[in-house]
């Protein structure tokens, strides 16, 4: 049978994760809009664009980041990985008693490296979108130049005094949603939904 | 009826000529075109054996065309799906195809890794490039669009990443395939599916090879002496296992790990073959697969001398016989004190 052949072929597919992050996601980019817009006093669809992409990079990133180490793991403790992807559970090998460590570690580690992204992605899309469309005449470039330094040394004295509710925010921001997405997950874990 | 049909066709014709023929040279009907005489004159340059650049380069042309064309063509008829063009990804598509489709072997891999980025340079360059090859600065609500496009095209682009991670685990540990993924937060089996046999069946076939040149068709002392040295014999089955299995290398191997048992059964004994799976494994204690086999005395007819003596008791030949299933139990067949 053609179909059967091609489900075959297909195999084991990461759909639950899929949908599971996806769901993560939204719920994720809508409490850090909601900080984002108290915090920093931004408009409702801004908010949402912004905490969208910061979540969006700081997710892929992270996808990249697991992709990348997992490649690089020792055999052990890339066959406890193996386990917990396709089994849900870790199986008794020499890393066992270490799991626990090492998964609050990991976490801990990602709390702080998701935190640190989400910031300079706020900065470099502060940047990106706030650029003025350049000039290409001389007399415009050097009163650019003039102009873009000025502003340099006004956005260091600003980045001193600017940078620390903008940090603030998406630290509660990363803070709420985290939590939120720990508890769903504890949730999910002890209602057994995930054997859906 | 014959007027209708005569008026039919000449509909149609005309509906044809129109898609066919476009009312603008500036249409995507145009680079199709162009895309067909590109593809046409790769063809003919290498019916001529011209250089293999000229042939690359008229069929680099052909499919860049028809990346463009198609994707003209579905932004002119407004196709959606879900609200969602899909133009840039339908040439994205092409553009991967003609990218990673000459590569060979494995070319499905980064050619799906990469299609949502191609997707998204197909997007974004029209938008930040002009004719002139000169950089364009689109207003800043574009450039958020662009940015929140990148990280949605990079995330999908993780996620085939991560199903071929998943294939290649598989690949390195076959067996993984035969277990439930019932419990998973991750994986999804389209059920209907048929699943491979775990490789310890291999195992336990091969160890029943070897059983068999050791203890079938011998004396029967010879086997009793040979099921003294129990450990011993352990260790000469799993290494002489390992060795054949050697040949086809693969990661889980060294994660099966070869056992028996003989009870004794009447005159003989049946022989338990297990082959314990201390791999990841669905359930927590694990499984085995079991074969069992009989191992029995047999008297040889034909053997027995013509003048036989009263009290003459000929020599009792071995015969092992091993049924073909091997049915999987879960736990360790040792109890659980063995385990870990």
């Amino acid at each position: 049978m053609p179909l059967n052949d091609l489900l075959s072929e297909l195999g084991i597919m990461p759909l639950r994760a899929i949908a599971f992050q996806s769901l993560l996601l939204m719920v994720a980019i809508v409490l850090e809009a909601m900080v984002l817009r108290q915090q920093l006093r931004l408009g409702y669809r801004t908010s949402m664009q912004y905490a969208a992409t910061l979540n969006l990079l700081a997710t892929s990133l992270g996808w990249v980041a697991f992709l990348a180490i997992e490649a690089v793991l020792p055999l052990a403790l890339r066959s406890q990985i193996i386990s917990y992807v396709l089994f849900n559970r870790f199986y008794t090998n020499s890393w066992l008693d270490a799991l626990p460590v090492v998964v609050v570690v990991v976490a801990i580690a990602a709390f702080f490296i998701t935190y640190w992204i989400k910031l300079q992605g706020l900065l470099w899309l502060l940047q990106l979108l706030g650029q003025k469309p350049v000039d290409t005449t001389p007399e415009a470039i050097e009163d650019n130049r003039r102009q873009r330094y000025e502003r340099a040394r006004r956005a260091q004295v600003e980045e001193q005094r600017g940078n620390s509710p903008r940090a603030l925010a998406v630290l509660q921001a990363n803070a709420l949603s985290f939590t939120a997405i720990l508890v769903l997950l504890l949730v999910v874990n002890q209602t057994g939904v995930v054997g859906w | 009826m014959v007027r209708g049909l005569f008026s039919f066709l000449r509909q149609t014709f005309i509906e044809l000529g129109n898609l066919l023929l476009p009312p603008r040279y500036f249409a995507w009907q145009t680079v199709i075109y162009l895309s067909l005489f590109s593809w046409l004159m790769s063809l003919l340059a290498r019916l001529l054996e011209t250089t293999a650049f000229t042939v690359g380069l008229l069929a680099t042309i052909s499919w860049i065309c028809l990346a463009l064309g198609v994707g003209w063509a579905l932004e002119a008829n407004k196709a959606r799906l879900f609200g969602i063009p899909i133009a840039p990804w339908v040439s994205g598509a092409i553009l991967c195809l003609f990218l990673f489709g000459s590569w060979g072997g494995r070319w499905l891999q980064p050619a799906l890794v990469a299609w949502p980025l191609v997707s998204f340079a197909v997007i974004a360059v029209p938008t930040l490039v002009s004719w002139d090859f000169s950089f364009k600065n689109p207003p800043p609500g574009v450039r958020q669009q662009l940015a929140l496009l990148f990280c949605l095209s990079l995330l999908f682009s993780s996620w085939f990443q991560f199903y071929f991670r998943i294939q290649s685990w598989v690949r390195a540990y076959p067996s993984l395939v035969a277990d439930s993924v019932e419990n998973s937060a991750f994986v999804y089996r389209i059920p209907g599916q048929t699943i491979a046999l775990p490789a310890g069946v291999t195992h336990l076939t091969v160890a029943e090879d070897l059983l068999r040149e050791q203890v079938d068709d011998k004396p029967w002392p010879s086997v009793e002496r040979w099921l003294l040295n129990l450990e011993g014999q352990r260790q000469v089955i799993r290494q002489r296992v390992r060795s054949q299995m050697g040949r086809t290398t693969s990661l889980e191997d060294s994660l099966w790990q070869l056992d028996f048992q003989p009870l004794s059964n009447g005159d003989g004994y049946t022989l338990k073959l297990w082959a314990i799976w201390s791999g990841p494994a669905a359930s927590p204690s694990g499984y085995y697969l079991e074969k069992t086999c009989l191992l029995m005395p047999v008297n040889r007819g034909g053997l027995v001398p013509e003048n036989a003596p009263p009290g003459y008791s000929t020599t009792q030949w071995s015969s092992l016989t091993c049924s073909l299933e091997t049915p999987r139990q879960a736990g360790h067949p040792r109890g659980a004190e063995v385990r870990g």
